[in-house]
């Protein structure tokens, strides 16, 4: 709060020049000409390890061209270059948040002169990166998929030091970002290009969540709650191979360790389009989808899973769930009716390899959760008994072989 | 100025009778989950379960939203990473088994 009105203008060092920072982050006019074109993408040239999935911006001479309080009667207005870094990264499914020293009128301003829905907002004195720290818990995204904007150079340097996995840009840097591969997803589909309106949805959810009276379940049906499980077609595969690649506290695939003896999948992260289109038309195969709505919004395709059956074993090379729908009986209702259906086709056993790490302990405790166990050692394949009542399925959810599928 | 909780950090005081972890550890490390459970869940009831009650299922009905929650504050107030030494989230099966797994590993603060 002091300290944008005590460091004069001309001696912030990065309000003089744009300075490029980090030879990772080449704009786009540096492409390398010794890097092989994307024809070529050896092993090593596979999505950056942490691609952003939320942008935390500052305000004061940031997103605005000046000082929100220090302006008087007419507050200032939006920066024009990044109010289009807004909408060109918006439009590739990332959200945008704030982390502001600023009363909250402050943010509503912001997004009143730039157009945009802010997923999230932080106005306070505290610590910028505690505010991100809360915007990753708010959102559900783990803190290394944030990237942060301060003309500061004290802020980065704190969230910087504070967060070593977020990736920290000055405003000049973030006018290049559209170029950067953090910020360049590989598929972009309508569930990414709506996220930012999901995200405001979940806000209305979640409070509409905090002052409900009953349990979880209760307030589910309350909602309106609509799980679809249904088998993939064509079209769901670019959101399938999306899923893959941006899930990872739900991912049974992410984290394993790679090429293992008889597994239908590949080693994570090479899940692709190709290889999902593949497995439509594959025998015994089976690659499922799963959708959520309810009163609040439409959520489309927030998880699936890839089926292989021989005559006594179900295996799921793949089960993957986008963590928004995390504690609204999705995952849940994904491993009772795989549980149903396998015990209904006769199957012995149904396996669902997963490694275990401290990233997918969401995913583990779900599996806990449905009466999964890991029998063996490692690598870790969960196991359930399927000589035991099978597990209920809410009325809410609709999926093939269920008796009350076709009419929820 | 910090929000409640910030200066009420207290992992499982030893006995005071015995100086080391037992009983008196045990049941205090259980009161505390009960009160984390009735937290992450918004359910008041749950601070009055009995030890046997099973945390997965119809009396408690910890997902992974609610289970993630409770094992982070669990990290946090006791120092016990529970996903990380149980690979199989055995000692989730009832409040009672999560509250002695908790317990023996719990560092006390402030000793050795």
């Amino acid at each position: 709060m002091t300290r944008a009105g005590a460091v004069p203008d001309n001696t912030a060092p990065d309000n003089t020049a744009p300075e490029r920072t980090g030879p990772e982050h080449p704009g786009p006019e540096h492409p390398g000409p010794e890097h092989p074109g994307p024809e070529h993408p050896g092993p090593e040239h596979r999505a950056p390890a942490n691609p952003v999935k939320c942008v935390v911006w500052d305000i004061d001479n940031t997103l605005l061209t000046g000082i929100y309080l220090e302006s008087g009667d007419e507050p200032p207005g939006a920066d024009p270059v990044l109010a289009a870094v807004l909408a060109e990264l918006g439009a590739r499914g990332i959200l945008h948040a704030l982390a502001s020293r600023n009363p909250p009128e402050a943010a509503a301003h912001t997004a009143r002169v730039t157009g945009w829905r802010f997923a999230a907002a932080e106005c306070g004195w505290g610590r910028k990166s505690d505010a991100l720290t809360r915007i990753a818990a708010t959102l559900g995204i783990a803190v290394d998929a944030l990237a942060f904007v301060d003309d500061d150079p004290y802020e980065r340097a704190e969230v910087g030091s504070a967060l070593p996995g977020v990736l920290v840009l000055s405003p000049e840097e973030a006018a290049e970002a559209p170029g950067w591969p953090e910020f360049s997803p590989p598929v972009i589909t309508a569930e990414a290009r709506r996220r930012g309106e999901m995200y405001a949805e979940r806000q209305r959810r979640q409070e509409a969540g905090r002052s409900f009276g009953g349990t979880r379940e209760e307030f589910l049906a309350s909602a309106g709650t609509q799980v679809t499980i249904a088998a993939a077609t064509a079209a769901d595969v670019p959101r399938l191979a999306e899923l893959a690649a941006r899930t990872r506290q739900f991912n049974s695939a992410a984290g394993r360790p790679p090429a293992q003896a008889g597994d239908a999948a590949p080693p994570g992260g090479d899940m692709t389009e190709d290889w999902f289109g593949g497995l439509l038309s594959a025998r015994d195969t089976d690659v499922i989808t799963v959708r959520l709505r309810d009163s609040f919004g439409d959520d489309g395709m927030v998880g699936g899973c890839v089926i292989t059956r021989d005559a006594a074993t179900w295996t799921v090379p793949l089960l993957m769930m986008s963590c928004r729908a995390m504690g609204r009986g999705v995952i849940d209702a994904l491993l009772a009716w795989l549980t149903r259906q396998a015990a209904r086709a006769g199957a012995s056993r149904l396996l669902i390899p997963c490694g275990r790490d401290g990233r997918n302990v969401p995913l583990r405790l779900a599996l806990a959760a449905a009466g999964f166990r890991v029998p063996g050692p490692p690598p870790a394949a969960y196991q359930r008994d399927l000589g035991t009542a099978p597990p209920a399925l809410p009325g809410w959810v609709t999926a093939p072989g269920e008796p009350g599928g076709g009419t929820a | 100025m910090n929000p409640a909780g910030a200066g009420d950090r207290r992992g499982p005081d030893p006995d005071p009778r015995t100086g080391r972890p037992g009983e008196a550890g045990l049941a205090s490390v259980t009161d505390d989950l009960r009160a984390f459970l009735a937290a992450v869940t918004g359910r008041g009831e749950l601070r009055h379960i009995p030890p046997g009650t099973a945390l997965f299922g119809e009396a408690v009905g910890l997902d992974s939203l609610t289970g993630t929650l409770l094992l982070r504050e669990i990290q946090r107030r006791f120092g016990v990473d529970v996903a990380g030494e149980d690979l199989n989230l055995d000692s989730l099966a009832t409040l009672g088994t999560l509250a002695a797994f908790v317990a023996q590993r719990a560092r006390p603060r402030g000793s050795s």
